[in-house]
């Protein structure tokens, strides 16, 4: 995997330091247009990674994408499922009310594969579903991973369900030929459920890392420890800690600890692209 | 180690069973649910043991305490019972459906020695926290009023159907987002309170309201207006905002993000005269186990050190909720009819 990836925070309203800052930036990117001028820039300073959560507004985006060569080399991360919509769906409504909030008819399409299944109890079935159902968005482009997002990953991790992220990476390599990853704001717990008792060979997992330790459960220093175990490939999100931190100051920090792979990041003008990718470059290549 | 059981894991239940299970200090053992559905999905992919009737499972299983997230309804009998077996009980809020109803139940927490916790879940908020510990410095002086506001877009079209709109199933704008608003009020500025007026409005609904004003007035001195709405469609998600007046300045805060003016430079706290910026990314925030948000995750190591002596009380008390119960009932019969 490339040492940058760009995010995509910024295109829909998410920043985890203030509501305005959030609102402000949603407002730059009204329009498919926008994001993808945006991307365009991106890929034109030479990041070949994108990461994105699986929003419908990125289909104009991806259409127009896939009729200009120049993204040939343009790697596509999806995370899943279907933006944060439905993973709190998930959370805030329960399973079921979910499940018939988005798989419209699910009550009479017992028959169906993964339906069926979620009535036998069995998640794996419909867990493929969902995923074919996200990919489907994505037909023809260049993915080069699907990852699992972090309100999803947690959940799982919480309930002990340690077997469904197994079946999730599994299914992702089999019939995708790409490698799974996963968000997660449990990255110590999360690391010794799948290294340790799972057994995968360098999964990949991404959380936040950075000089604030902001979100880094349970602990900056537990995190760190984790990091330099070298036996996971590491993808630090929010190292500029939703703009608290100067992307220098940032930097120094992701270059002074053990054991990141890729620095994910967001930003909305061409300007702060640009000075990040540049001080990332310095550091991670 | 303390031994909890959950009684119903829709809704909020799964996911403070996710957090439940990773909180240091207790043990998930059982749920209960009526679904049954639901039970054998949880019972075939986790550990839990399933139940469908939670007499049973309080009969068969050695249990420290129970997390009671049931619809509003339900929250009185089966809280009495769970408190007259002895066990701690975590109630997902409101507390009960009225005052008095909350009154008898800490008489009787009272009486066989058990301690609660409602699931308000501000109080654990990183960022309110903090606007607390500068009031308790003193640092806008003495306060003498603020406007509390809570916001979202739940109905935004006109409405004539379904629970929401109907005030004997737990309905309307003031019982479904009233309790966070109130909560937050009597954890910033006391549980000696009142409410002086109110006004309930329809805006979509035809049944019950759909903004609520209500102006409480604490210890006498600090007067507050509460102004809560559920059809702002301007709202990505219910979101809460304080502008709390003082005699030397004011605070401005949300989840996310607080502002300080002071009249004066105060070098004790660090803060320069006129505004300052405090950000969430500036708190601690390590939780043993992170779902959705920091708050979420600390209600409930709160309930651990509750269930294993560490605390004296919870910081969201049976008590502080049954005051937020009285807030409610106040704030509806002041107002009169729906205008």
């Amino acid at each position: 995997m490339d040492k940058i990836i760009f995010g995509d925070n910024q295109f829909f309203g998410v920043n985890h330091m203030s509501e305005q800052v959030a609102i402000k930036q949603a407002q730059k990117f009204r329009t498919a247009d926008d994001i993808y001028k945006t991307l365009e820039y991106v890929n034109d300073i030479g990041i070949k990674s994108f990461m994105f959560t699986t929003h419908n507004q990125l289909e104009p985006v991806f259409e127009r994408m896939k009729s200009e060569s120049k993204f040939d080399d343009f790697k596509l991360y999806p995370s899943m499922p279907y933006a944060h919509k439905y993973a709190d769906a998930l959370v805030e409504m329960g399973p079921f009310e979910a499940i018939n909030k988005f798989v419209p008819g699910s009550k009479i399409l017992a028959g169906v594969k993964g339906v069926g299944s979620f009535i036998t109890s069995n998640p794996v079935p419909m867990m493929k579903l969902l995923v074919d159902s996200e990919m489907k968005l994505l037909k023809g482009m260049n993915v080069q991973g699907i990852f699992l997002l972090n309100i999803v990953t947690d959940l799982l991790l919480g309930l002990g369900m340690h077997d469904m992220l197994f079946e999730f990476s599994q299914y992702t390599e089999r019939k995708y030929n790409v490698k799974a990853g996963f968000f997660t704001m449990n990255h110590e717990k999360l690391h010794s459920v799948l290294v340790d008792e799972l057994g995968m060979v360098s999964p990949v997992i991404v959380s936040n890392i950075n000089r604030l330790g902001f979100r880094m459960n349970p602990s900056r220093e537990k995190v760190e420890n984790t990091l330099a175990k070298k036996d996971s490939f590491n993808i630090a999100m929010s190292f500029l800690a939703s703009g608290a931190l100067k992307p220098k100051e940032a930097a120094e920090y992701i270059l002074a600890i053990d054991g990141v792979d890729s620095v994910l990041f967001g930003a909305s003008t061409p300007a702060h692209i640009k000075e990040t990718k540049e001080i990332l470059n310095s550091i991670l290549m | 180690m303390k031994n909890i059981a959950i009684i119903g894991i829709g809704k909020m239940g799964i996911s403070h069973l996710a957090i439940a299970n990773q909180t240091p200090g207790i043990n998930v053992s059982a749920i209960c649910d009526t679904s049954k559905q639901l039970l054998r999905v949880v019972e075939k992919n986790t550990k839990f043991e399933c139940y469908t009737d939670y007499k049973k499972m309080l009969d068969k299983i050695d249990l420290d305490g129970v997390m009671i997230l049931v619809p509003n309804s339900l929250h009185f009998e089966i809280t009495k019972y769970c408190i007259s077996k002895g066990l701690y009980v975590f109630i997902e809020k409101p507390f009960t459906l009225n005052y008095s109803d909350s009154k008898e139940l800490i008489e009787l927490a009272n009486e066989n020695k058990v301690k609660g916790q409602v699931g308000y879940v501000n109080r654990f908020n990183p960022i309110f926290q903090y606007a607390k510990s500068l009031l308790s410095k003193n640092a806008i002086g003495d306060v003498t009023n603020y406007i509390n506001r809570m916001t979202g877009g739940v109905i935004l079209k006109e409405s004539n159907k379904g629970w929401r709109n109907d005030y004997s199933k737990g309905g309307g704008c003031l019982y479904d987002y009233g309790p966070h608003c109130f909560d937050l009020s009597t954890y910033l500025f006391g549980t000696e309170v009142k409410v002086v007026s109110s006004v309930l409005k329809k805006v979509h609904s035809t049944a019950v309201d759909d903004v609520v004003y209500s102006t409480l007035l604490h210890e006498d001195k600090i007067v507050g207006l509460n102004y809560i709405n559920w059809s702002d469609s301007t709202v990505r998600k219910a979101s809460n905002s304080i502008e709390i007046a003082g005699n030397k300045g004011k605070i401005v805060a949300t989840k996310q993000e607080l502002s300080v003016y002071l009249n004066e430079k105060n070098d004790e706290l660090g803060f320069d005269k006129g505004w300052n910026q405090v950000y969430v990314t500036d708190q601690n925030t390590d939780v043993a186990f992170y779902l959705r948000g920091e708050d979420f995750s600390r209600q409930l190591m709160a309930f651990s050190d509750l269930l294993n002596g560490k605390i004296e009380s919870s910081l969201s008390s049976l008590y502080s909720a049954s005051i937020t119960d009285k807030l409610l009932e106040e704030t509806k019969t002041l107002a009169g009819e729906l205008r």
